[in-house]
């Protein structure tokens, strides 16, 4: 048996358990048995790929993430009556690749650092019984001074998808990541659940981290800079010793198609500290009852108000 | 990998930063580049896999519950390497150096010079209730690196008192202690720290009749958070005489370790309870030297409300003669 090309299900796969002929998409990892419900992990060649080095294993089990998304599905007040009668049993735990970077960071930066001080400034103005006067008041003035200056330290836990399903901005919704439990990468994690094979490169995935970690740099220079203000902050980063690694984050994934019109609606549950992630949809009937409601209310109690009822 | 002149025992070393690893690791602790791994075997084709109970042959699948693949018929578990994250122990002893008796003289005589607003016979009335002598725990650590740093200083200010600075130095920190005891507050094992002379440590636990051994109150992992706080903390007052001008505020350091080793200690003090007037206090007597004591004492506060009514009084009169 051989492996069929990355863009194809291994159909030639046979259950390990009872022998049936498995459809594993090419970019899965493990399959369940239709037949006798094994979970089986696929094993491929290396060639086409890389194994992760770390996995962050699901801490969420399944009952909790289904309540945080019923309770997700209840709270969306001005959604159609469809989609908070929507089904949750179909939420599925995967394990998404990301690729996790670190790296050392070398910083040159410029700049404006605002000292403020206090002037007392003289004014003319009328007192209560309309005659000019001239009084002081005091005044915070700030001096801006240049500053350059460098900033080095180590960048770590910066995360970012390596899987075309999955928008890096939704990745950063549910993050953190809590990397103390981070495990070896092991296919014993992968048993009985679904997981995905990265459909980004390292390449593309590296840009990406770069890019993140450049944004954090500037975060972290803000909280360093001295002064009671500042402004023009420009930077020019080195980033040395980089490293990428290849890891599985736990995610619950609930996608709801509510109508058969709309889009389909996605929510993501960070499956180790429970964040959520998701935009559900609008019902404008009922955000315009809502907004005739309140301003019925208004105009009734400017009513009853004005003739001396309230 | 680092080898030690005196074992020849080699220790791997992270490649990024330099810093030892220890064998759980899956990350370095300092930087955090990953500790490299044995690559899990060539697989030369796709092949399917079912995770077998090793105790009745079912299959398996990993249980977010406990965080590992449970069987469901047998409830055996299988292991999954994960980082360990044991609480450390003590690998070198600091040994006492002074007696029981020496520990209450140096008690009676710290009473006894702590200031006018103690009571005047606190010395003489002050009775010791308990003298236990312990073994109290913190890391050691050495760090070389580089910090950055950025502050306001009156140096070179112009019309708002402050202007802003900023540099870079090599970090070179040697022995510094970060106390790890949950019996003896940190102001208490600050006022210890300097006194212990470390060059003579056993690495058994000495023989003491009634010494207690206190442990890391601490896992590995938040051990490492707590050295890197203090490595910030140790750059900080490294940073502090760079600052030009006399005053400084706004403080910030950056700092990126290399080498940073460290070491657990124990280190013998006296813990003294003292009872004044029917009332409870804490001293501490380091274990080696009888003139260094920290704790808490009484205060009279009829002398302090003496020296108000005087200080008050004082300026009465001052004020009364300028308005005359």
């Amino acid at each position: 048996m051989t492996a069929s090309p990355a863009n194809e299900p291994f159909h030639g796969l046979g259950c390990n358990s009872c022998g049936a002929r498995l459809n594993v998409p090419p970019d899965e990892r493990t399959a369940r048995c239709p037949y006798c419900a094994s979970p089986n992990i696929v094993m491929r060649p290396r060639a086409d790929g890389e194994d992760p080095t770390f996995a962050v294993g699901f801490v969420l089990p399944d009952n909790v993430a289904r309540e945080r998304a019923r309770k997700w599905i209840r709270g969306a007040w001005f959604s159609p009556g469809a989609f908070l009668r929507s089904d949750v049993t179909a939420i599925r735990g995967v394990y998404v690749p990301a690729y996790m970077f670190t790296a050392e960071a070398h910083v040159k930066y410029t700049v404006s650092i605002g000292e403020n001080y206090v002037v007392i400034e003289t004014y003319t103005t009328t007192d209560s019984k309309g005659r000019l006067v001239t009084r002081t008041r005091t005044k915070t003035v700030t001096e801006w001074r240049g500053l350059s200056g460098q900033w080095a330290s180590y960048i770590d836990d910066v995360f970012v998808t390596a899987s075309k399903g999955l928008h890096n901005t939704e990745l950063e919704a549910i993050e953190p990541f809590d990397t103390r439990a981070l495990k070896r990468y092991s296919p014993k994690l992968l048993s009985g659940w679904i997981a995905e094979d990265p459909s980004m490169t390292a390449t593309q995935c590296l840009e990406l981290a770069r890019a993140e970690a450049v944004g954090q740099i500037g975060h972290r220079l803000s909280d360093h800079m001295p002064g009671d203000r500042h402004r023009g902050l420009k930077y020019s980063t080195q980033l040395v010793h980089e490293d990428l690694e290849l890891i599985l984050l736990p995610i619950w994934i609930l996608a709801i198609k509510y109508d058969d019109e709309s889009p389909l609606v996605r929510l993501l549950i960070n499956g180790q500290t429970g964040a959520l992630v998701g935009q559900p949809p609008r019902s404008w009937i009922k955000i315009t009852v809502a907004v005739l409601a309140v301003l019925a209310a208004i105009a009734l109690t400017v009513m009853l108000g004005t003739r001396g009822v309230l | 990998m680092n080898t030690d002149p005196s074992t020849g025992a080699t220790e791997p070393l992270c490649q990024r930063c330099e810093s030892p690893l220890e064998p759980e690791d899956l990350r370095c602790a300092v930087c955090a580049l990953p500790v490299p791994i044995s690559p899990l075997a060539d697989v030369q084709q796709a092949v399917t896999q079912i995770l077998r109970c090793n105790g009745c042959g079912a299959a398996v699948r990993y249980l977010a519950e406990i965080g590992a693949p449970r069987c469901d018929f047998c409830d055996s578990v299988m292991e999954i390497e994960t980082p360990e994250d044991p609480v450390e122990q003590a690998e070198f002893f600091v040994r006492f150096a002074i007696t029981d008796e020496q520990a209450r003289k140096a008690l009676k005589r710290w009473l006894g010079g702590l200031g006018f607003f103690r009571p005047s016979d606190l010395q003489s009335r002050a009775a010791v209730d308990a003298l236990k002598p312990l073994w109290w725990v913190g890391w050691m650590f050495d760090a070389e690196g580089t910090m950055t740093w950025a502050a306001d200083s009156n140096a070179g200010s112009r019309r708002a008192d402050w202007a802003p600075h900023s540099g870079q130095a090599p970090l070179r920190l040697h022995n510094v202690v970060v106390p790890a005891s949950r019996g003896l507050t940190e102001v208490e094992c600050r006022g210890l720290i300097a006194s212990y002379d470390i060059s003579n440590v056993a690495t058994q636990p000495p023989h003491h009749d009634r010494a207690t051994f206190e442990q890391f109150a601490v896992q590995r992992s938040a051990a490492r958070k707590i050295i890197s706080g203090a490595l910030e903390a140790a750059a900080r007052n490294r940073a502090v005489p760079l600052i030009p001008g006399a005053r400084h505020r706004k403080l910030s350091v950056a700092v990126l370790p290399t080498r940073l080793v460290s070491r657990h200690y124990a280190f013998p003090a006296y813990v003294l309870a003292y009872r004044y007037r029917d009332k409870l206090y804490r001293a501490i007597v380091h274990g080696q030297d009888a003139t260094c004591v920290v704790g808490k004492a009484p205060i009279s506060w009829a002398r302090v409300a003496a020296v108000a009514l005087a200080v008050i009084a004082l300026i009465a009169v001052v004020a009364t003669i300028a308005t005359a």
